[in-house]
Formats: C-alpha cells, structure tokens, sequence
C-alpha cells in the first residue's frame, strides 16, 4: 500500500471529522473522494498530507508518517494563496525553490495545455487562478496527489480543462485522491470510490463494478447518502 | 477523426465504460466512420477527450483485441485490422434494432404483416 489509515478517529474542538476510518490505497489508483459539506472529505486528504493529525489511530504514507514523506505528496487545498502580484512564471519561480521535484518545462507544458494567461494573477478569473494552480501541482513529480475539490466554483471550460490535463498527465504508478462535487463531470476518471458520510465511509467500491449493476456513480451517490 | 468527442456517445448510467468503448468502435466500423487500417487514438489521448481513466481505455482496447477487431503493431499504435469482421458487426447491429422493432410491435399486437407495411412506409418516407 501506498497509503493507509488505520482507525482513524480525528475530532474537532466542537464536531467529529472523521470516525473510525480504515482504508489502503495501492499505487496506480485513482480514487473519487465523494460526500455532502463536512462529511469528512477534505479531513481525509489533508491527514493523508499530514497537515492534520489523528486524535487517535495512524495515517501511514511510503511506510512512514505523512509528513516524513511530504517530497512524494503533492496537495491542492481549496485556499486561494496565490499573491496577486504574481505571474505564472513567478508561480512556477516560487514552486521551484520550494519543491525539488518541481519541473520547470512540464510547468509550462501545463501552462499551455490549461491556456493560463500570462499576467498577474490579480486580474485573472477564479477559473484562470484554478487552471494555475492545478498546473503548479501537477508539475510535480510525486507519487500521491491529493486534490481538493480542484473543480469547485470554476466555469465549466475550466473544468474540462482541468480533468484532461489530470488525465494526461497521470501516471499508472501514481495514486490520485480527489474530491468534488463535480461527480457527473468527473467520475469516468474514476477507479475506485469513497463515498463519506458523516464522518464515516458509507461505500467503497469500484466504479466499474457500479456500472455493471447499470448505476452511475452519480446514482450510488444518491441512493447512498441521501 | 475519433479524437473529436461528439462521436463518442458515453452513458455513466450505461453499463461499464469499457464495454461502452468497445461498442462505440464496432458502431464506426459498422456504419463506415471507422474503416479497416484505420489508426485508433492511443489510450491516453483518447481518455483525455472522453474525460475517463485511461486504463479504462486499454481494457476496451484489449476487448476489441481479443475479439478480433483491432491490432497492436509494435511502435507504431493501435489500428482496425484488415479483416476486421464488418459484415459480422453490421449483421448484429442490424438484428438488434430489429429484435427492439420486434418486440415493441408484439407489445402492440401487430402481426408481422402490420410491421412490415409500418416499416416500409417509414422507410420509404425517409
């Protein structure tokens, strides 16, 4: 396994995040992280990351802690933290002197490919600012990529452009989480999905195998959590 | 030519995509958008314009594979087959769209006289 948590309980100061959750994700996946509004999904990423800590349990990533192995985990938040005054290219300056794995000429291959303007990202959409910084996660080279909500509040070209470039630039050997809301426009990518609810996980299954029953992972979704 | 998405038709709710692949790829053939030593897209470029797992992809191309329809030839891609069996795929497609016509005229208690005549008429129309 790649990535793994073993019972992991992690609660807030006034509610439950996740509840007894035990999962294993091999190289090579790529898994659909699905759910309502605080149903756990971006506690989930953001342990797997480790920016957030167990309150009981282990998170374990390459065999170690999360954040021993933070070289090998690229994570797109949902927080904007884009400077305004910056440009893509000191985007792309800045991931460089922060992460050794950061390729400069696949940078600017993403760049074109997601046809991010070239000018401060103050005057850019949020949909420009989204395709910015998805390219400077995927210029990475890592083997877990953990995206949260990469498609939230972004124009439907944008969208697009965000899942080929995903599927494009996926490597069989590297594992992807990511979670949207977005579950219509994103579930071919999908392998595998998690669906949380509440804290805890509600389905885990292959969306082929979804399929094969005639369902959606759209329709598991209903039928699951609502 | 298939790497423009309006050919592809996908339902999520459909079945699994892999199958859905496969039976778009034997619509072209059989309706001549697809021609025997015609290149297929690779699995990945392929994926990035349906929006799919490419793994997915190289499942319905090993189908098709399997089935006789396409060939992997080394370094160069992925390519209908010569005697990719049209006539076959057309005969089938033709008896499902019958066999559908079939049973909505038995649900209506039409003889095969009725559907026939039916037929005729629509088909001359169009």
């Amino acid at each position: 396994m790649l990535a793994s948590l073993e019972h992991v309980t992690k609660r807030y100061v006034k509610n439950e995040g996740l509840r007894d959750l035990t999962l294993g994700f091999p190289a090579g996946e790529v898994v659909g992280v699905l759910g309502l509004n605080g149903s756990g999904k971006s506690t989930l990423l953001k342990l797997l990351a480790g920016l957030l800590f167990p309150t009981s349990g282990r998170v374990s990533a390459f065999g170690g802690l999360p954040r021993r192995n933070r070289a090998k985990i690229v994570f797109l938040g949902e927080n904007d933290a884009l400077w305004p005054w910056m440009t893509p290219a000191d985007a792309g300056y800045f991931m460089r002197t922060l992460y050794a794995d950061f390729d400069s000429v696949r940078f600017h291959e993403l760049l074109r490919g997601l046809e991010v303007p070239l000018r401060k990202t103050k005057t850019m959409s949020k949909g420009e600012r989204g395709r910015l910084r998805l390219a400077m996660a995927l210029a990475r080279d890592a083997k877990l990529y953990l995206l949260d909500e990469p498609l939230a509040g972004i124009d439907l070209i944008s969208r697009e452009k965000i899942l080929s470039s995903i599927v494009r630039e996926w490597h069989t050997d590297e594992t992807i989480l990511l979670s949207t809301h977005e579950v219509a426009e994103a579930e071919g990518l999908f392998e595998r999905v998690l669906y949380l609810r509440d804290g805890r996980l509600a389905l885990d299954v292959s969306a082929e195998s979804l399929r094969e029953q005639g369902k959606s992972v759209v329709d598991a979704f209903r039928e699951v959590l609502t | 030519m298939t790497t423009n998405k309006d050919e592809w038709s996908l339902d999520m709710s459909g079945g699994p995509i892999f199958e859905q692949i496969a039976k778009n790829v034997h619509q072209m053939l059989a309706r001549g958008a697809l021609s025997p030593g015609d290149k297929l897209p690779s699995a990945r470029d392929l994926a990035a314009t349906l929006n799919v797992n490419p793994n997915t992809i190289v499942h319905a191309y090993a189908e098709l594979e399997s089935h006789g329809v396409i060939e992997k030839r080394r370094g160069l891609g992925t390519f209908v087959r010569m005697d990719a069996p049209i006539d076959g795929l057309r005969h089938d497609m033709l008896h499902q769209a019958a066999t559908a016509y079939a049973d909505e005229g038995r649900q209506l208690d039409a003889t095969i006289q009725e559907a026939i005549t039916a037929l005729k008429e629509v088909w001359d129309a169009g």
